[in-house]
């Protein structure tokens, strides 16, 4: 039975969500900007865990999704970090929301050589599977499940 | 007992979910499974997932789940579910699964448990040096981006032609290692980057390389056909179509979700859309998953020339001394067209098995002439602490299960419980204390592919067995364990 607990670090601004084959994460916060930039970032921590520096350079990439609806949306993000990730081989370790609503985001994500990481756990994709995206009272909150 | 699907007992082993349970269920739901690993099955929503399949247009006979079934993402793993083709029959990216052709092969040897016990740290050793695993791992069989089409085409083929296998390999593969129809310009770019540079490759997660023993008989005609002895060394190889087969799978999902309402279909989950196989979308998305089918068995080829390699290095003989011949290969995450009788008629359907093994019986022409008069072998991997399998398939799957059968143990505990609930030091001092060394890229995959995290895949296998849907022939314990 899936169930939530709350990882240990209280800097962290997500939490982990456990699945009999897969994980999870549920993010939340004030704006939707946030929310995506956390469940990015989330989603990095995951995955790996950074070692040493010794591939300095940081490379930027534009990432612009649209779809028809916010939880979509959210998926197409996601999906296009790990994506992009994986082609050019690096690890994103900041991303920068310049536009977003509802059905459209752009922004720019930054990552270095993903030889500085100790990766843990291939991540395939984002999906579908559970996947809540809404705004409760004030804040946005979302929760979704990798296959990995 | 489940608080939400009441299942019709229809015998031991096969458990229905009645077409009444959910309205747009167009056919029933059918389990395979004894009343032990219900139990496991209730503890989480895979039922329901097997009654959501239910819904995909023109799905034939039954929403089917094997006993190792547990809970996915929109279809379970562990299910199977057969469309229409000529009547407006659905494919699915997400009924195959990211993993595209994720698969097993096992090969044998001609040594003895004696002849390696000694050099069993040298050999997975050597076996763990040699072949590329882990996350992002890149293999040394480098590929240009010419050639890199060819692999999509030839499979396996591509492989042998570059001096990784013979003939008799191709012979000993679902599909000869290349099923027809792959269409490289129906793959992303995307998807070429992410598959570059992994051919050769293991991967990490659940898939390894294995050494292993037999260590009991069931059917002694098909071991002899087979060439199989008890205390005989076996190979197992179980890996996919890496970040290639992931990005196909991603893209068509997406596209797929999108173009529901153009199609008029309604599925309870975003996770089973699908497009008729008949429709644009849906031969593209069988254009490119076919592309990451052939990738993942040239790749299963490659990583098995590299294990000859290891063994030869080891044991400083050729890998034809060693008697390092190819048993079978299967795929346990693809769509098939095949031909199956539904209603006393044959017909043309889209076969997806996610999570579960073809498993054709005695006879049928798909089958290698050497193995026809006993059926299709079937490899069921189970976890590193326990027992694997080889099975064949049975006629009895023919009729029931279009061909199909279970594919590993199925997994019981979520990663994290898992992880939380050993140290990677305690999991392999308790596994060497049963002869077991194990490799691996990281330790954290150790504690996440814990024995305890998967069902017994004793259990499994007797369901399958006993309901006539496999057949035993003979059964492995692990030696030596290589994991991403």
């Amino acid at each position: 039975m899936a169930h939530f607990f709350l990882l240990k670090n209280p800097m962290k601004n997500y939490e982990v969500l456990e699945h009999t084959a897969d994980i999870g994460i549920r993010v939340k916060s004030s704006s939707l900007e946030g929310l995506f930039k956390s469940a990015g970032l989330a989603l990095v921590e995951l995955c790996a865990k950074k070692q040493k520096n010794q591939f300095p350079e940081k490379h930027k990439f534009v990432i612009t999704q649209k779809a028809a609806n916010v939880e979509e949306l959210f998926i197409n993000w996601l999906n296009e970090l790990l994506s992009l990730s994986s082609a050019e081989a690096l690890i994103f370790e900041d991303i920068k929301i310049n536009q977003i609503n509802e059905q459209f985001v752009d922004a720019i994500a930054t990552g270095t050589d993903s030889r500085n990481y100790k990766t843990n756990v291939e991540i395939k994709a984002a999906t579908y599977h559970q996947l809540k995206v809404q705004k409760v009272k004030s804040h946005w909150q979302a929760e979704v499940i990798f296959d990995v | 007992m489940p608080d939400h699907i009441q299942l019709e007992k229809i015998d031991d082993y096969r458990w229905r979910i009645p077409k009444s349970y959910k309205p747009g269920m167009r056919v029933p739901g059918l389990i395979y499974a004894n009343e032990k690993l219900l139990e496991s099955i209730y503890k989480d929503k895979a039922l329901e997932q097997v009654a959501n399949v239910a819904f995909l247009p023109g799905i034939v006979k039954y929403s089917l789940a094997m006993p190792d079934i547990h809970w996915g993402y929109g279809m379970p793993i562990g299910g199977v579910a057969a469309t229409d083709i000529d009547n407006g029959g659905v494919v699915g990216a997400g009924l195959v699964g990211y993993d595209i052709n994720c698969g097993v092969r096992l090969v044998k040897t001609n040594l003895q448990y004696d002849d390696v016990k000694d050099k069993l740290e040298d050999l997975t050793n050597r076996l763990f040096s040699d072949v590329p695993a882990g996350v992002g791992s890149e293999g040394n069989i480098k590929v240009g981006a010419k050639e890199e089409k060819q692999i999509l085409l030839k499979g396996s083929r591509w492989a042998v032609e570059n001096g990784f296998g013979t003939e008799d390999d191709l012979e000993c593969t679902e599909e000869n290692g290349a099923i027809p129809g792959a269409d490289p310009e129906a793959v992303s770019e995307r998807a070429f980057q992410r598959g570059k540079a992994q051919s050769g490759t293991l991967g990490s997660g659940n898939h390894f390389l294995e050494v292993q023993v037999i260590d009991q008989l069931y059917d002694r005609e098909a071991c002899d056909t087979l060439g199989l002895n008890l205390g005989q060394v076996m190979v197992m190889i179980h890996s996919g179509s890496r970040g290639f087969g992931y990005q196909i799978c991603e893209d068509y999902a997406r596209k797929m979700v999108e173009i529901l309402p153009k199609y008029k279909i309604n599925v309870p989950d975003r996770q089973l859309a699908c497009a008729p196989v008949n429709s644009s979308e849906g031969k593209a998305y069988l254009g490119a998953m076919r592309c990451a089918a052939n990738y993942a068995w040239a790749n299963r080829q490659c990583l098995m020339h590299l294990a000859r390699q290891a063994f030869e290095k080891v044991f400083g003989l050729s890998w034809q001394k060693l008697g390092m011949f190819l048993i079978y290969d299967v795929a346990h995450n693809i769509a098939k067209i095949e031909k199956h009788e539904v209603d006393g008629l044959k017909k043309n359907l889209c076969v997806h098995r996610k999570g579960a093994t073809r498993a054709f019986g005695p006879g049928d022409p798909a089958i290698p002439q050497r193995y026809r008069k006993i059926g299709q072998p079937v490899i069921i991997p189970g976890d590193m602490g326990r027992n694997s399998y080889l099975l064949v398939g049975t006629q009895k799957a023919m009729e029931e299960t279009f061909g199909s059968t279970c594919h590993g143990a199925g997994r019981l505990m979520s990663r994290t419980a898992s992880a939380k609930s050993t140290s990677a030091d305690m999991l392999l001092k308790e596994l060497r204390s049963k002869g077991i060394i194990v490799k691996a890229s990281g330790r954290k995959t150790v504690v996440e592919e814990a024995p305890k995290a998967y069902k017994d895949v004793n259990e499994v296998v007797d369901v399958v067995h006993n309901a006539g849907i496999g057949k035993r022939v003979c059964r492995m314990r692990p030696l030596g364990v290589v994991k991403g």
